[in-house]
């Protein structure tokens, strides 16, 4: 029963932070919004019975593309026009 | 056109919550209930399976030696797509590479410095820096662990790699390492050249009956030849006949291919902004 609360809860969290990531303006913050979002999903793969995808979500997801994402940033502009 | 947008998204979502009544029980066989009672002889196991994972789940521990049931059909039953993966990874970190090497030129590059952490790097804070110092080994060793294991445990050659490379993104971006961009993408470019031929030939190595064919399973003891029972067990670090290997081979490509997106990457966003 608690574990099927937190897993909704924690489902709400990853859709409101996708849309957050798609609603900024601000390309640093959509980039930190989707990162929280792979953090939820990792957990929710773990609980899922996934630990593989979980840790590949991770190691992807949240850091890999996260400092691809940030370094582009440095290169090109920080605010979507 | 926004009203495409929402027909799309509730079509989406109506989609989703009809598929998930559908879904089976996690972690629930699909297939025969009876398939992971224990099993008497070595040999292939075809009459307590219905479905194909239930034949993973029966076989492949004996068949591969290896506990990872989904290690034993990345690298083995499916190990050509992961051949195909590799080569996907290696062609597109050489033309990133190839790509972003056009944007700078060689001599503004080379003489960047390398920088300590007490040394308080410019637009880096000390906490950054210390906390990276602290955490990279931390980093480095899990991945490590992943790659070694990935055999044994959940991982594998992929994310153990992945894990490694973000720790060479955290190093980056708090820019600890700055300097011979060149030197270091010849020596990460060869490494990862390295994992991929690896593969490759282990999977030669196995042409005597099919290409990556699982040849050192259940022989030599030094040779990652251990057998396993069937069931839950611990494991033995020597199991699993050329899994290890090939899980070796794709963390090392893996690991040095990111690292060459990010380095790239890197050295041309730090010289931009010396430009300016």
């Amino acid at each position: 029963m608690i574990s099927s609360v937190l897993f909704i809860i924690l489902s709400a969290v990853i859709i409101l932070t996708a849309m957050l990531s798609l609603y900024f303006r601000d390309l640093l913050a959509s980039i930190v919004s989707y990162a929280v979002m792979s953090l939820v999903l990792t957990v929710v793969y773990f609980h899922l019975d996934a630990p593989d995808v979980a840790i590949a979500e991770a190691g992807i997801g949240a850091a890999l593309t996260i400092s691809i994402f940030v370094l582009t940033i440095k290169l090109t502009r920080r605010r979507e026009e | 056109m926004k009203l495409a947008s929402f027909l799309s998204l509730v079509l989406i979502t109506g989609f989703l919550f009809v598929a998930i009544n559908k879904l089976h029980p996690v972690g629930a066989p699909l297939g025969n209930p009876d398939v992971l009672k224990d099993r008497s002889s070595a040999a292939t196991d075809i009459i307590n399976v219905n479905t194909m994972d239930d034949y993973y789940l029966r076989n492949s521990q004996t068949e591969t030696g290896s506990n990872n049931v989904v290690s034993s059909i990345v690298f083995d039953y499916r190990g050509f797509d992961t051949l195909g993966e590799a080569t996907v990874l290696f062609l597109v970190v050489t033309s990133i590479s190839m790509l972003l090497s056009l944007l700078y030129k060689r001599e503004d590059v080379d003489d960047y410095e390398f920088r300590k952490p007490n040394e308080f790097p410019g637009d880096v804070s000390r906490i950054i820096s210390y906390g990276s110092y602290l955490l990279y080994p931390l980093i480095i060793t899990f991945g490590v662990y992943l790659v070694i294991h990935g055999h044994l445990s959940p991982g594998g050659g992929f994310q153990g790699g992945a894990v490694m490379a973000s720790g060479t993104a955290l190093l980056l971006v708090s820019a600890l390492i700055t300097r011979h961009v060149h030197r270091t993408r010849r020596i990460f470019s060869f490494f990862e050249s390295l994992g991929l031929t690896i593969f490759i030939s282990m999977g030669f190595a196995g042409i005597g009956t099919t290409f990556l064919y699982n040849f050192l399973a259940n022989g030599s003891l030094t040779l990652f030849g251990r057998a396993i029972p069937f069931g839950p067990n611990p494991g033995f670090l020597n199991s699993g006949g050329v899994l290890p290997v090939l899980s070796f081979a794709i963390g090392v490509e893996v690991f040095f291919g990111l690292s060459i997106i990010l380095v790239t990457l890197f050295h041309v966003a730090r010289h931009r902004k010396d430009m300016e």
